[in-house]
């Protein structure tokens, strides 16, 4: 009974995953014949497996940019982050600034990240910051915006005098989910912009510089997709990670609200 | 319920394969009659040419006689994702550097180059304040140094390294050399983050009119008479329309002419279809070393010599698919431009 839930269980992804796969072979070797416009998944593969000895330092370049970014976009976000969710005056300084920023998409942010920070990793790590930052800043914001006045209250009768002691004890508590949600959303995007951040010669690795300036400019498809599937499993893996030690350990507390 | 939706999704599924073969199967390589017509470019004064018939009206002038209602010129900024588009099908002619279309032949494309475009024109540039080390050095001045350049497989790439092994230097360990676009090149020795660059016209001399570099060598006396731009047509072209495209030469053939004999009224098209500056334009060309041609036989010893590069960058993959080094009849047909020149 439990084996049979088990599979039931299972079936719920893995048969969606494999009806793709094996969907993708069909089109790609029946229908489309030409690997240039999509290569079997089989291919693809078989591609992972020939560029074994280029993923790990790649991967490793890539992990780097995107700590920098991430990093630093999460140690400026936060604390702009408190000071605009619990200071209203601040808020309605900051926010047009925010907003006029936050719609320049990180591409055309490469220019400036060239004459900056030189061609260096910090370059790629910027990029990846300007994806990240604004997600992680407006997720946070909402958080401290949104504490109820009411626990504001109990937390003064408490004696959690002064706008210090409240957002130690009540405000950041109360904003927690809100500033795991923001980061959360920010890696996603900051991930986004990896291929972006190595495409204009930081270096010679990288998933993003491999990708576009190697394969794609030599055309070879089934190493495009393959490194595009590493960079989808990569992140997929960070967001597993994530979840696994901030929602299900750091929020463990929040359980049970709804589910 | 589980189960159901399991065998839903399973269906689903199946459907959609069915779907997929039997649309698959509906043969769409019925001949149609070509009305419209795609070239693809760059914006580099190497390609002039197609912009000068382009101005004039000459592609339709030339091409209406064959059923030519329309011709779209589509620009590219680099030879990669233009035979990336022509490998989608999307171009019948491309002007291009001679070594994008060899690496894409090495993919499948369906394409050869059938008439010459233009060879050298390419320059290096380095920062002022190393011109003087340049001078007393030579390329041995380049060692330890970042160099930007188009990535592997490029022309400007394959000419770089080939002249820093001539000159002893390893282009993998002795240079850094990044691969970058010519606007990111540009931007990154106006701030001394790369310390030269390798780039075709006109972008050495925008880059030392701005007062961010000096040019110490032009490609043609680092590779004399080396290919750099040519014609390219799809292999569709060359079966179903070989009359259409001895026109397409002949009309090149009669810009290349025009350019030649009228540079000043071709900077003139330049600067207006690419926003730029007249007399930047026209001091780009006079500075230059390229020569603007239109025999395919010039390019074919260089072009040789790019796709065995090109081999070697890739000869792991190449030599698992059985591929071997492209030899001239791969790459060139020049009997369209043959029985046009006699």
């Amino acid at each position: 009974m439990k084996i049979s839930a088990a599979i039931k269980e299972k079936g719920l992804w893995l048969v969606p995953l494999i009806v793709t796969i094996l969907l993708w072979e069909v089109v790609a070797g029946y229908v489309i014949k030409n690997p240039l416009l999509l290569p079997r998944i089989s291919a693809v593969i078989h591609s992972i497996y020939t560029l074994r000895a280029l993923l790990v330092p790649d991967i490793l370049v890539s992990l780097l940019h995107f700590s920098i970014g991430v990093v630093l976009a999460f140690l400026v976000a936060l604390p702009l982050a408190v000071a605009m969710g619990w200071f209203e005056p601040v808020f309605k300084a900051i926010d047009p600034i925010i907003e006029i920023l936050r719609p320049i998409p990180p591409l055309a942010w490469i220019p400036l990240a060239i004459v900056w920070f030189h061609l260096t990793h910090y370059a790629a790590g910027f990029i990846i910051f300007i994806g990240a930052f604004f997600p992680i800043l407006i997720g946070s914001y909402t958080g401290f915006r949104d504490v109820p006045r009411v626990l504001v209250e109990t937390g003064k009768v408490l004696g959690c005098i002064g706008n210090r002691k409240l957002i130690r004890y009540v405000a950041f508590p109360y904003a927690l989910p809100a500033i795991a949600t923001g980061t959360r959303v920010g890696m996603g995007v900051g991930w986004m912009c990896v291929v972006a951040a190595e495409m204009f010669g930081v270096g010679n690795s990288g998933l993003g510089y491999r990708l576009f300036q190697k394969f794609y400019f030599l055309h070879q498809m089934d190493y495009v997709v393959a490194y595009m599937l590493i960079l989808g499993l990569l992140a997929l893996i960070i967001d597993r990670v994530f979840r696994h030690f901030v929602e299900d350990e750091l929020l463990r507390w929040k359980k049970g609200i709804v589910k | 319920m589980r189960g159901r939706s399991i065998t839903s999704v399973i269906a689903i599924g199946a459907i959609a394969v069915a779907m997929v073969m039997i649309v698959g199967c509906i043969d769409s390589e019925t001949p149609v009659e070509m009305t419209t017509i795609h070239i693809g470019y760059q914006p580099s004064t190497h390609q002039i040419a197609a912009m000068v018939a382009y101005e004039k009206g000459w592609w339709e002038e030339d091409l209406s006689s064959f059923g030519i209602e329309e011709v779209v010129m589509k620009e590219f900024p680099s030879g990669p994702p233009e035979m990336h588009a022509m490998l989608a099908g999307d171009l019948d002619v491309a002007y291009v550097g001679v070594a994008p279309p060899i690496a894409a032949m090495y993919e499948g494309l369906d394409a050869k180059i059938v008439a010459g475009a233009q060879t050298q024109g390419s320059a290096l540039v380095i920062r002022p304040e190393l011109a003087e080390e340049y001078e007393r050095e030579g390329p041995l001045a380049l060692k330890g140094k970042a160099i930007a350049t188009f990535p592997p497989g490029s022309i400007q790439h394959t000419v770089l390294s080939k002249w820093l092994l001539d000159n002893g230097i390893d282009p993998e360990t002795d240079v850094d050399i990044k691969a970058m676009g010519p606007s990111d090149a540009a931007t990154a020795i106006g701030a001394k983050t790369v310390d030269a660059v390798l780039l075709p016209s006109p972008t050495p001399t925008i880059i030392v009119e701005e007062g961010n570099g000096v040019i110490v060598e032009w490609s043609g006396s680092i590779w004399p008479d080396h290919a750099c731009c040519c014609v390219v047509a799809s292999g569709e072209m060359m079966r179903d329309h070989p009359e259409l495209l001895k026109q397409i030469i002949k009309t090149h053939i009669r810009a290349t002419e025009y350019e030649i004999a009228h540079p000043e009224e071709a900077a003139e098209i330049y600067a207006k279809l690419q926003n730029a500056d007249t007399s930047t334009i026209m001091h780009s060309i006079n500075v230059s070393d390229m020569h603007w041609i239109h025999d395919p036989h010039v390019e074919v010893e260089s072009g040789l010599e790019y796709a065995r590069v090109i081999y070697e960058l890739n000869s792991e993959r190449y030599e698992e698919r059985g591929l071997e080094v492209l030899g001239e009849e791969d790459i060139f047909d020049t009997s369209f431009y043959d029985e046009i020149t006699g």
